[in-house]
């Protein structure tokens, strides 16, 4: 048995694969701690791990973590050490808590699961990318990975050619600073929003911008690809980020597009301001777009790759997707479910079972989406009084729930669903979303607004069958995987009454999901063909700022915090009674 | 109906709502992570509403940070912005797990017990600050009266659960907790202090270390060209 691990800068997670190179059991820490992003080291999801499986530290052969820990604290201080003496705060800070960097995970392990420090190695930050995108596509040989996030270990973008499993050659890089990922996030922070959470909200406002407005254009100016050298440039007089620990853009920025965004207002469409926050994000989406365009261009010059692996945080900037299927030299796009940093434990385990493999065949399974054990029995005994005095069962077997379900959302209603395993990445894929009725307004805007509490201007992802997306949306052949996992925006069919879906969004896109044969969406799709219902609205369940539902009790709680009233489970159909909340 | 209130009000006060947003929402993860910690359907379903309350007070201080926050300047706001790692890094849930995974039920059950006490008497200054009988003070009231029921029940299940203790040992148990909390501010206030006067001497190490660091020759770590599957496991570097 691997582990692989990832932690301390971003959402941490680990993950187990077996002797077979199967990803058996993944966990983020998130969603034990119940902590959005929670970044510390994941003794829960380790422990999780182990107990799920009945596993004993000896059963352990290697675990891995996902980075080069003094690597990476070494390039954000020599950087920082470049700006004295204005970075001196970041430099003080990074000292001091030297301890509680990722250089501290030996420790860690050593301290809270003592015996497996003995098994630890490392893997390269954006090596561990690539192989958590490569066990998701079919083919694991002859393929291009492209990398781009906000900062490994080293780089902040990198292309490679996987030529097998044993054998990933990094072609190019992106040293930091320079870095797409934390120009997003700089974006996002002038606009109010919080970084590592607010960067989808700056892609659903950029739909409201203009390109040609002067907004947009000064910020799409910001970073350049220069053809000569093939470098990312970037004036960094703009941004703070590698030399503050509180701004992450400078003063410059705001002479330049004006004073940023107080995160306390509500962003509302006509409201004033609204307009030049919307261009400025369209401005950074354009430059992500076109920049991606470049380095996507570069990774077929340098591998004559067709076929693309794509991950790292900037991959969830699903709206540029569409754009690179559209390069004339793409056969494939792949992006894991779970192309940020918890995703990279699942590389890191696959990295030692590599790495204990050399001398035998390599066999990596392409893991499923929802790899999570999940113990159902203990679910069940636990919230018996929950249940029994705050819920009415409208149906207690699976196939009588799923039909009560279908009959609920045919007459408008909003379900949650606590189905089986959970999701591996940040979208919820079914099994613990919030669906209703994907063409009827009015649920939707209430699926939207009073149970998430969601930014009016972001739109929810329609989820339907293969054969009903192809009547309405623009698929691309390139990217059939991505729509599985909500991965890719794609366009409304021109003059199509898809248009006017309340999925849709202002630019006529829409997130979509193909639901994947044998899911729980599917099987509702089936019982909702009766009532004329063929697209499901489909949102993660959880309150505003929590993390998405891991078990019954986190559903049961959304319940009892929100409006919402129907919640699909394991053990049938529950309904909120009136009187108790 | 709102207290009418200045700007540098509205700034002084931001960190009090922002500190008790935390601290509620701290409190609805504990029970939480104690509900699915128990294996007692009874107890389950007790920690389930106790959360459930907690995230509604840690609600009701959010809405009232942002109504102040919205009022500063966007510069200050900034700086109160809730982000949920914080709940660790500011130590309102330790990095070393959930009181329910690092205490003793009995202990767990007098901390909820005195804690809901002390929570009621520092929302009693919160209620002077925004004025009792104003729509927030209302809120406060309310939410005080939740923390005394939380209280009454923490008191009830543990006299049943150790029927040997005596009310009186749980007295000390509050006592205990109330001279901790003190000691927690004595030494979070020495801490900030400490820190003040330290800084110049965190810089000057900082910026000795920095002209070090200048000279880190890191391009060798470079991997262009290399097949990343055969650099050292081993190395963290």
């Amino acid at each position: 048995m691997f582990i692989g691990v990832s932690g301390y800068n971003h959402e941490s997670a680990a993950a187990l694969v077996d002797k077979n190179g199967v990803l058996i059991d993944y966990y983020r820490e998130e969603s034990l701690s119940r902590i959005k992003g929670d970044k510390s080291f994941p003794r829960r999801a380790i422990k999780k791990l182990l107990n799920s499986n009945n596993l004993k530290i000896k059963d352990i052969e290697r675990v891995a973590f996902y980075e080069r820990p003094l690597s990476a604290f070494l390039h954000t201080v020599k950087e920082a050490s470049l700006n004295m003496p204005r970075s001196l705060p970041l430099l003080a800070h990074q000292f001091r808590n030297f301890n509680r960097s990722s250089v501290s995970c030996y420790l860690d392990f050593a301290k809270e699961f003592k015996g497996l420090e003995t098994k630890l190695i490392y893997s390269d930050h954006h090596l561990s990318h690539s192989l958590t995108a490569l066990s998701y596509s079919n083919s694991k040989k002859d393929i291009c990975s492209v990398v781009i996030d906000g900062f490994g270990d080293r780089s902040t973008a990198s292309i490679s050619l996987v030529v097998d499993p044993t054998e990933i050659n990094e072609l190019w890089n992106c040293p930091y600073p320079i870095s797409l990922g934390l120009f997003y996030s700089s974006i996002t922070d002038y606009l109010g929003f919080s970084i590592n959470e607010g960067e989808y909200k700056v892609m659903g406002l950029s739909a409201f911008g203009d390109s040609n407005s002067e907004s947009a254009k000064l910020v799409s100016n910001l970073m350049k690809w220069d053809p000569n050298s093939n470098k990312l440039l970037s004036d960094m007089s703009y941004f703070d980020y590698h030399i503050s620990t509180s701004n992450s853009y400078s003063r410059k920025l705001e002479d330049l597009l004006g004073p940023a965004r107080n995160p306390f207002f509500p962003l509302v469409a006509g409201d004033k301001d609204f307009q030049r926050y919307a261009d400025i994000a369209r401005g950074a989406q354009d430059l992500i777009v076109n920049l991606l365009i470049k380095i996507f261009t570069h990774a077929h010059n340098l591998t004559s790759s067709k076929r693309f692996l794509f991950s790292g945080g900037v991959s969830l900037n699903s709206a540029s997707i569409d754009r690179l299927a559209q390069l004339p030299f793409v056969d494939e796009i792949i992006i894991p479910p779970s192309p940020g940093d918890s995703g990279c434990a699942i590389g890191a385990a696959f990295f030692c079972y590599i790495k204990s493999n050399l001398q035998n065949s390599l066999n990596i399974s392409k893991p499923s989406l929802f790899p999570s054990v999940i113990e159902k029995r203990n679910d069940k005994f636990l919230t018996e009084k929950i249940i029994n005095d705050h819920f009415d069962v409208l149906a207690d077997n699976e196939d009588d729930a799923f039909s009560k379900a279908a009959e609920l959302i045919g007459s408008g209603e909003i379900i949650g669903t606590i189905v089986s395993s959970s999701e591996t990445g940040p979208r919820a894929l079914g099994n613990r979303s919030l669906i209703c009725d994907g063409r009827n307004k009015d649920t939707v805007k209430k699926l939207n607004t009073v149970i998430k509490n969601r930014s009016s201007f972001r739109p929810t992802a329609p989820a339907m069958k293969y054969e009903i997306a192809k009547k309405y949306y623009q698929l691309r052949p390139e990217l059939y995987e991505c729509y599985k996992s909500m991965s890719a925006t794609c366009k409304c069919i021109d003059d199509n009454i898809s248009l006017e879906f309340p999925t849709t969004h202002v630019d006529g896109t829409a997130r979509i999901q193909i639901v994947e044969k044998n899911s729980c969406l599917e099987k509702l799709l089936s019982k909702l063909e009766k009532f004329n219902i063929e697209i499901l609205a489909n949102s993660s369940l959880n309150v505003s700022g929590d993390p998405t539902c891991f078990d019954l009790i986190d559903g049961l709680m959304v319940c009892a915090r929100t409006s919402l009233v129907y919640l699909l489970t394991d053990f049938g159909l529950l309904a909120k009674k009136n009187s108790i909340y | 109906m709102f207290r009418v209130n200045s700007m540098e009000n509205m700034s002084s006060q931001l960190p009090v709502f922002h500190e008790t947003a935390h601290a509620e929402l701290a409190s609805a993860l504990e029970m939480l992570a104690a509900c699915k910690n128990t294996d007692n359907p009874k107890q389950a379903f007790g920690y389930f509403m106790h959360a459930k309350d907690e995230y509604s007070h840690a609600k009701c201080f959010f809405k009232m940070l942002s109504q102040r926050a919205k009022k500063v300047s966007t510069e200050k706001a900034r700086e109160f912005r809730f982000t949920p790692p914080s709940l660790i890094s500011k130590g309102y849930v330790s990095n070393k797990g959930f009181l329910i995974d690092t205490m003793k039920l009995k202990d767990f059950i007098a901390f909820v017990y005195t804690n809901e006490l002390l929570a009621k008497s520092s929302f009693e200054k919160i209620l002077n600050l925004v004025g009792p009988g104003t729509d927030e003070g209302n809120k406060i009231s309310s939410i005080m009266m939740d923390e005394l029921r939380h209280h009454g029940m923490a008191k009830k299940y543990f006299l049943n659960s150790y029927p040997a203790l005596q009310p009186w040992q749980l007295a000390i148990y509050r006592c205990r907790e109330t001279l901790q909390n003190k000691g927690r501010k004595i030494y979070d206030a020495n801490l900030k202090f400490l820190d003040r006067v330290l800084t110049p001497l965190y810089k000057g190490l900082a910026f000795i270390a920095g002209i070090m660091a200048r000279r880190l020759n890191l391009i060798e770590f470079k991997r262009e060209g290399k097949n990343l599957m055969d650099i050292s496991s081993y190395s963290i570097l």
